[in-house]
């Protein structure tokens, strides 16, 4: 079950994305026919604000080995504020799980436009590049199972 | 037979070789339970009571059941773990509460497979109490300090070291491992008296289970939090929940404790919940502790350990709820 | 203290045979003489069993849940963290002020440690203070976050064998939850058994994901009264990871502290158009 052995191993990158401006910017990345690492799995949402940290701490549970946040520009929310909400929630969020041993690579949260498709590109790939770099997380992540034994 | 001093780690190290050792250790400033014994060091005895029970190494805090896959080929794979290991220096209420849970998990009619594979293999070592701590109530409850008749071994403090009876086949398997480190000779401390005294008698049981709409349940329930702090560190409570951990395609069905103290512990399937406030399950279980399972196995399922007095968030204590039910009811002894 | 004790029996004589209100909740004898316990008094005799003492330790606010839809009015016992704890549920919308009549007690320290950081000892809200108010201490903010600061300084790697080692510890009694007046949801996420976002088993990672969930619910909210520390059974530094948040906030946003009245919105529930951003 190792994953550390494996030479061949890519890393699992989870993208919140909200689906005014990031999601519509992936999509254009799409149409354009950028190249971006397929580590990332993009999860739209309506707003970024949607995002409940536990969806984070979810993630990493679940065996992603980064964990991204992507919504509109402040200023540009549609539905006028949520990502002030988000940007407030989440400086503390990141500082949290940095407190808790969490890599800051490995949780990251971006502002991307419907029209920035090359952003959006340019940022999957150079976080897919430096989770790649970190190797897989372990930390979260259920364990028990795979340790098949008593608890601790 | 007489244990010196100064033979104890050998003795313990003879044992080692037997299983694993586990013994009083204290995790840290606050937290003491039986851990895996060094090798070296003399274990901790004067360790009252240890903050968690020796509970987990028969019951565990969570156990692994089966493994299944869905995925291509079903299939379902029992998770078979039962360690030889030797609980050294179990006190007499902890080394009663191992006889509560034998009475649950071995009964006439059924038999847990997990439970049992794990105690067959486990070897109960007790030790009387020197002394006893501010919150001990076992003399009060039938227990005595100096006495742990469900034990394999018995060690009981003399001045110079402990004697060791044995009263059991494993007991006395572990005092001929011990022949050459034993002497005769010794005499027995006389064993302290609890700190803590509380009216609790047969009449009384009774008497709580008839008053099951009595107002004294409201007015004890009052002050608890609703957490699990008293059940999960007390010897005796044994209620589970079953559970898995689902992997896609692959994952364990594990047991874990439970405590009735919780709200989802008595909910229905349909989001009702018979036990709908802290009174109800406050009331069920001391009702539980006092009455019913003696009504069912014929002995009381409190030990008188203390824990729960100690370590109450609130500071309840079960035993002024004796006494005040006592005089309420005028059952006392 | 005996004069005050004897004020707050009077107090809630009086209360109680005037009908004003119908249960005063404050602070009983146990058998241990280092121990008391919340007690419900509701019969003008009974003010009698009321006491106060340096062992008057544990939160009262939080005990007003048990009655949301109340006959009439409930008084509390209230020093300065269960003063700031009642705010904190009245702002919540978890309990009308106007339903509670505040016996306010200054207070020099309990027999507990987050007492030494306490800068609120006298109550910040009540409707009778009994004795005169208490000189505050002085809490530098590198006292307040003293422990914050010293895990900060460790690697992720340190930081994450640190927290492991604590929450290995975890036994999900859920007492912290029950004891903080900050989780006041009236069903918590944790008992919320058919959603799956907390799983029962007693693993390292799942202790350590209930401890980030709550500490991040009540971060904002918390008002350092110390009953989650207090209450832990296996001695976990809990208010290690609420400290954290308020402190970045203090870093982020200003000087923040909570509970000091009932209405201000808290930390994640506002914004402001100039907050500093990370993630341009």
């Amino acid at each position: 079950m190792s994953v550390k052995a494996d030479p061949n191993w890519e890393p699992k990158i989870l993208a919140f994305c909200c689906n005014w401006c990031t999601y519509t910017g992936a999509d254009l990345a799409g149409l354009n026919r950028m190249k971006y690492p397929a580590n990332v799995r993009v999860v739209r949402l309506p707003c970024s604000s949607r995002v409940n940290p536990q969806f984070i701490l979810r993630a990493f549970q679940k065996g992603c080995d980064g964990v991204m946040v992507c919504g509109c520009h402040p200023g540009d929310c549609h539905y006028a504020t949520g990502n002030y909400f988000t940007r407030r929630r989440f400086m503390l969020m990141k500082r949290l799980l940095e407190y808790n041993g969490i890599d800051p690579q490995r949780f990251q949260a971006r502002w991307i436009s419907g029209s920035e498709a090359a952003k959006f590109r340019d940022t999957v790939t150079r976080v897919a590049g430096e989770i790649k770099a970190l190797g897989p997380n372990t930390r979260f992540q259920e364990k028990w199972y795979e340790e098949g034994g008593e608890a601790q | 037979m007489q244990l010196k001093r100064e033979n104890l780690i050998p003795a313990l190290r003879l044992l080692a070789a037997q299983g694993e050792i586990l013994v009083p250790t204290a995790v840290d400033e606050k937290v003491s339970k039986f851990a895996p014994w060094d090798g070296s060091s003399a274990p901790d005895l004067a360790l009252v009571n240890t903050t968690l029970p020796p509970k987990d190494t028969l019951f565990p805090h969570q156990e692994g059941m089966y493994r299944y896959k869905t995925a291509g080929e079903p299939s379902l794979e029992e998770i078979v773990e039962a360690p030889a290991r030797i609980l050294f220096g179990v006190r007499p209420c902890d080394a009663r509460s191992i006889d509560c849970m034998d009475k649950v998990f071995l009964g006439d009619k059924y038999e847990d497979a997990f439970y049992a594979r794990r105690r067959a293999n486990v070897t109960v070592i007790a030790h009387t109490c020197a002394q006893t701590g501010p919150t001990c109530f076992c003399d009060s409850m039938g227990l005595s300090p100096a006495e742990a008749p469900s034990a394999d071994l018995l060690l009981s403090d003399t001045e110079t070291g402990w004697l060791v009876t044995a009263q059991t086949e494993k007991g006395e398997a572990v005092a001929a491992l011990w022949k050459d480190l034993t002497a005769e000779g010794g005499e027995a401390a006389p064993a302290p008296a609890c700190t803590l005294k509380t009216n609790m008698s047969d009449a009384l049981a009774g008497t709580l289970v008839s008053r099951f709409e009595d107002p004294i349940w409201d007015e004890v329930c009052h002050a608890c939090l609703g957490c699990g702090t008293c059940t999960y560190l007390c010897p005796t409570c044994y209620c589970f929940d079953i559970n898995h951990e689902d992997h896609g395609g692959e994952g364990t069905q594990f047991r874990c404790w439970d405590s009735c103290m919780f709200s989802d512990y008595t909910r229905m399937a349909g989001g009702h919940n018979p036990r709908p406030s802290k009174k109800e399950r406050l009331r069920n279980r001391y009702l539980h502790k006092l009455a019913y399972f003696k009504e069912r196995y014929g002995q009381i399922l409190c030990v008188g350990c203390g824990r729960c007095v100690g370590h109450c968030p609130s500071h309840l204590d079960i035993t002024a709820f004796i006494d005040k039910a006592a005089e309420r009811f005028g059952e006392g002894k | 203290m005996s004069d005050i004790q004897s004020a707050l029996r009077e107090t809630a004589k009086k209360l109680l045979t005037e009908g004003t209100v119908t249960c005063v909740i404050g602070w009983g004898e146990t058998r241990f003489p280092d121990k008391t316990t919340p007690i419900f008094v509701k019969t003008p005799e009974d003010a009698e069993k009321l006491v106060w003492n340096a062992h008057c330790v544990c939160g009262l606010a939080k005990y007003m849940l048990d009655n949301r839809c109340p006959e009439g009015k409930l008084a509390i016992c209230v020093r300065g963290c269960d003063s700031r704890a009642v705010n904190r549920i009245v702002e919540d919308k978890q309990y009308k002020r106007e339903d509670l009549y505040l016996i306010g007690l200054p207070c020099e320290g309990k027999d507990a440690p987050i007492c030494a950081t306490c800068t609120h000892r006298n109550p910040v809200v009540y409707d009778v203070l009994l004795g005169g108010p208490v000189p505050e201490i002085e809490v530098s903010q590198e006292d307040r976050f003293q422990a914050v600061t010293a895990l900060e300084g460790l690697t992720p790697a340190e930081q994450y064998d640190y927290w492991q080692k604590q929450f290995s510890k975890c036994i999900h009694c859920y007492a912290c939850r029950n004891a903080c007046p900050a989780c006041n949801c009236t069903e918590c996420y944790a008992d919320q058994y058919r959603v799956g976002w907390q799983g029962k088993q007693i693993d390292k990672a799942e202790n350590q994901v209930y401890g980030l969930t709550r500490a991040f619910h009540v971060g904002d909210r918390c008002i350092e009264c110390g009953e989650c520390e207090r209450v832990c059974p296996m001695g976990l530094p809990i208010m290690s990871q609420t400290r954290k948040i308020l402190k970045d906030i203090n870093d982020l946003w200003g000087n923040y502290e909570c509970g000091l009245t009932d209405s201000r919105p808290h930390i994640l529930g506002e914004f402001d158009l100039s907050d500093r951003d990370d993630f341009m």
